[in-house]
């Protein structure tokens, strides 16, 4: 039972656990390399940024992720390309049409179309690369042994933490007000009014935590000095952190190359 | 600047309030997102500094466990913080008709913020249900910048209307010993 | 010097408002094992909260009077040494969740890494406080994912792991049913001896396991402070915490070979009172 709470949480993150190589990696390093991608993007042509998401699914399919990729491109993917594939594709004014089965395209409107999609593979591949594989504890830890404010820290991990408890508190307010008649199939405006009564009360009770949770945190010596001790800090090395100086040096040359290629 | 405790614990608090609540309107099968009372309540609690970074982390936290692609729209949640913050600090969360313009003026301006997104990141479209207008509009002619605007401000109308009446009402039922360590919520009173 | 002073407090939660405490005096020495006891909304929660240094907020001040720790008022004492002073376990398990750990294991550390202190240092302080509050089976797992039992002694281990001067449970054990109360007792009971431990509680039975003396709480004013047998003679006892309460009470005292022999049970507040007044003579306590 308590162990099967522990896997719900598990379900709450798209992290999936491993060994592996990029599993060890320092997450610090994962993110550097995050933020590269972002870049790349944005700031190299379609085909780079097709091989970009193609590699990034690759790593993660090894890390172990590979069904967590599979779902979530198609998600995005799949509406994403058929609603490009109407206004660019077909509806917009964009030049060089051909009739194909009967439908009216263009030929750069399609060429735009593989161009985004490119890039929001890149972008969502390169993303899920670092959630599949980084543990929002790893990641703490090592925002914390760097001296990154724990203010910033429990902002990400306080929320990742109440969300389940919270969502579970959600659930049986609904079942509650369920219980006492609330309509939550009927009309369009039956619908908007029982919206309050599952919010207000769930809110109140959040709400009312508040004193105390920060009492515990001040009484705990939160934020007392200025710097915390971690334990069992995730590794870094001289290595990782020569990858992520390249990384970050390798940023602005990306954005001043695509500057002057457009 | 550093924030205390107790607005620290209101900012996680609210991230969670954003997301659940996103959750809430899925039950219903509400078309909106309504993912902003948090940001909105922090904002007019705490100001605009603290509603922005509320903002900006709920994008943060639902990319970590939800959608990668939320994260690109940290601006939008951003300036959503930013402005409930600064028209709470003009006074206009203090009775409903300026909180509804409030939503109003809110709608707009995170629109403006998401239009450039929607279009050069994702070409004008977001696999969500808006682009059936976006693409309507854009089939009777019209540009596809303004397409996108007219098909998203209609929808974040009604959608951040909704938001500042829940946070205000939430607001009003606040206790005093509750609202008292929040120095900023001065301006949203009497 | 006792170590908690505290000299004529009025408190309100609100300026103006109804006063929740009404000139308390009370000093608590090191070491010792006090009980508040009380109705609800007696104001022993919020007392609680005073002793372990929650209270004042910068919103929420004393009318009169105050509070000193080790001499100095909490405030006066640096942020770093206050979580060292005095420690608080509330009611509800969850709340007492820093919300940074995803471990029971971190839990524990987050304090003392608060702290600043070296690495060997945490890692003696969190094992001494796994071993006393038997969870070396959960280090492990995810907080939030534990029994209310269960984040009720993670609570103890991570406030023991600040090694402070005086633990204060404000109601620990109310949410629980009888079998994880007890065991949570067992617990508390064998905390190390020289730690002051202040217990608010509705429970005069928990209060009796855990305390050797009782303050009783009545609309914010100290109207005993005593003695186990006295406390249960005293008049406003029944009135507050009932007959069966009494009962249950006397049949802890007789368990705990306090009970006078040859004498039955007591079947009524008066009976259980004529009991104990041999009881409070032969201890020299006065009513």
């Amino acid at each position: 039972m308590a162990a099967a709470k522990d896997k719900d949480r598990e379900k709450t993150l798209l992290y999936v656990p491993g060994e592996g190589w990029l599993h060890r990696l320092n997450p610090l390093t994962r993110l550097t390399g995050l933020g590269l991608v972002a870049v790349a993007a944005f700031a190299l042509p379609p085909a780079a940024t097709i091989v970009i998401a193609l590699v990034a699914t690759l790593m993660g399919t090894v890390a172990g992720a590979g069904a967590v990729f599979l779902r979530r491109l198609t998600l995005t993917l799949g509406p994403l390309a058929l609603a490009l594939f109407v206004v660019h594709g077909m509806l917009m004014d964009h030049p060089n049409r051909f009739g194909f089965l009967g439908l009216d395209l263009s030929h750069d409107g399609l060429m735009y179309m593989v161009k985004i999609l490119g890039r929001i593979a890149a972008l969502l591949s390169g993303s899920l690369v670092f959630v599949t594989t980084t543990h929002p504890s790893a990641l703490l830890k090592a925002l914390d042994s760097h001296g990154f404010p724990p203010g910033v820290s429990y902002l990400i991990a306080s929320p990742l933490l109440l969300l389940e408890p919270f969502t579970q508190r959600a659930r049986a307010i609904r079942e509650a007000q369920m219980a006492r008649g609330l309509d939550l199939e009927g009309s369009f405006f039956a619908r908007i009014r029982a919206f309050p009564a599952l919010l207000l009360p769930l809110v109140t009770l959040a709400l009312a935590d508040i004193d105390h949770r920060a009492q515990v945190l001040d009484g705990r010596g939160f934020r007392a000095r200025p710097r915390r001790t971690v334990l069992d800090a995730p590794k870094d090395s001289p290595r990782q952190r020569l990858a992520r100086r390249v990384m970050l040096g390798l940023a602005p040359l990306l954005i001043v190359g695509a500057f002057f290629w457009h | 600047m550093k924030l205390d405790t107790r607005t620290l614990v209101l900012m996680a608090v609210a991230i969670v309030i954003n997301i659940v609540v996103g959750q809430i309107a899925v039950w219903l099968k509400l078309p909106i997102y309504i993912d902003a009372i948090g940001t909105v309540l922090v904002a007019v609690l705490a100001g605009p500094f603290a509603g922005a970074l509320t903002g900006l982390l709920t994008n943060v936290i639902w990319g970590l466990i939800l959608d990668p692609g939320a994260l690109w729209f940290f601006p939008v949640s951003v300036v959503i913080g930013l402005v409930a913050g600064g028209l709470a600090r003009a006074g206009w969360f203090r009775a409903i008709p300026l909180t509804v313009l409030a939503g109003v003026v809110i709608a707009v301006l995170s629109t403006i913020v998401a239009i450039p997104i929607i279009v050069y990141v994702y070409g004008g479209v977001t696999g969500a249900g808006t682009d059936f207008l976006t693409a309507y509009m854009v089939g009777i002619g019209n540009k596809l910048i303004e397409s996108v605007g007219i098909a998203n401000l209609l929808q974040n109308l009604g959608d951040k209307v909704l938001t500042v009446l829940v946070a205000w009402a939430i607001i009003k039922r606040l206790p005093s010993r509750f609202t008292s360590g929040f120095p900023f919520f001065r301006y949203s009173q009497g | 010097m006792a170590l908690i002073e505290i000299d004529n407090l009025h408190f309100s939660w609100t300026p103006g408002g109804p006063g929740v405490l009404a000139g308390i005096s009370l000093q608590i020495a090191a070491g010792e094992r006090i009980a508040i006891l009380g109705a609800n909304a007696s104001g022993k929660s919020t007392l609680a909260q005073w002793i372990a240094g929650w209270l004042p907020t910068a919103a929420a001040t004393a009318e009169t009077g105050g509070l000193t720790v080790q001499g100095k008022a909490y405030g006066d004492h640096d942020a770093a040494s206050r979580p060292g002073l005095a420690q608080f376990t509330g009611q509800v398990p969850m709340q007492q969740l820093s919300g940074f750990a995803f471990t029971v294991f971190d839990e524990i550390a987050f304090g003392p890494g608060n702290l600043g202190l070296p690495e060997a240092e945490i890692r003696a302080r969190i094992s001494d406080a796994i071993r006393i509050c038997n969870l070396e089976a959960l280090k492990d797992r995810d907080p939030f994912s534990l029994s209310g039992g269960e984040q009720q002694r993670l609570s103890i281990a991570a406030a023991l792991a600040m090694q402070p001067e005086i633990l204060v449970l404000d109601e620990p054990t109310s949410n629980f049913d009888p079998e994880s109360r007890d065991a949570l007792l067992d617990q508390i009971e064998r905390l190390p001896a020289g730690l002051t431990i202040v217990l608010a509680d509705a429970s005069l039975t928990t209060a009796l396991r855990l305390a050797a003396r009782f303050v009783l709480l009545d609309a914010g004013r100290i109207i005993f402070d005593g003695a186990a047998a006295a406390l249960l003679a005293h008049p406003r006892t029944a009135e507050i915490f009932g007959l069966p309460e009494i009962r249950l009470a006397a049949e802890y005292l007789q368990s705990a070979g306090l009970w006078p022999a040859g004498v039955p049970m007591p079947q009524s507040t008066g009976a259980a009172i004529s009991v104990l007044r041999p009881l409070l003579a032969a201890s020299g306590v006065s009513q």
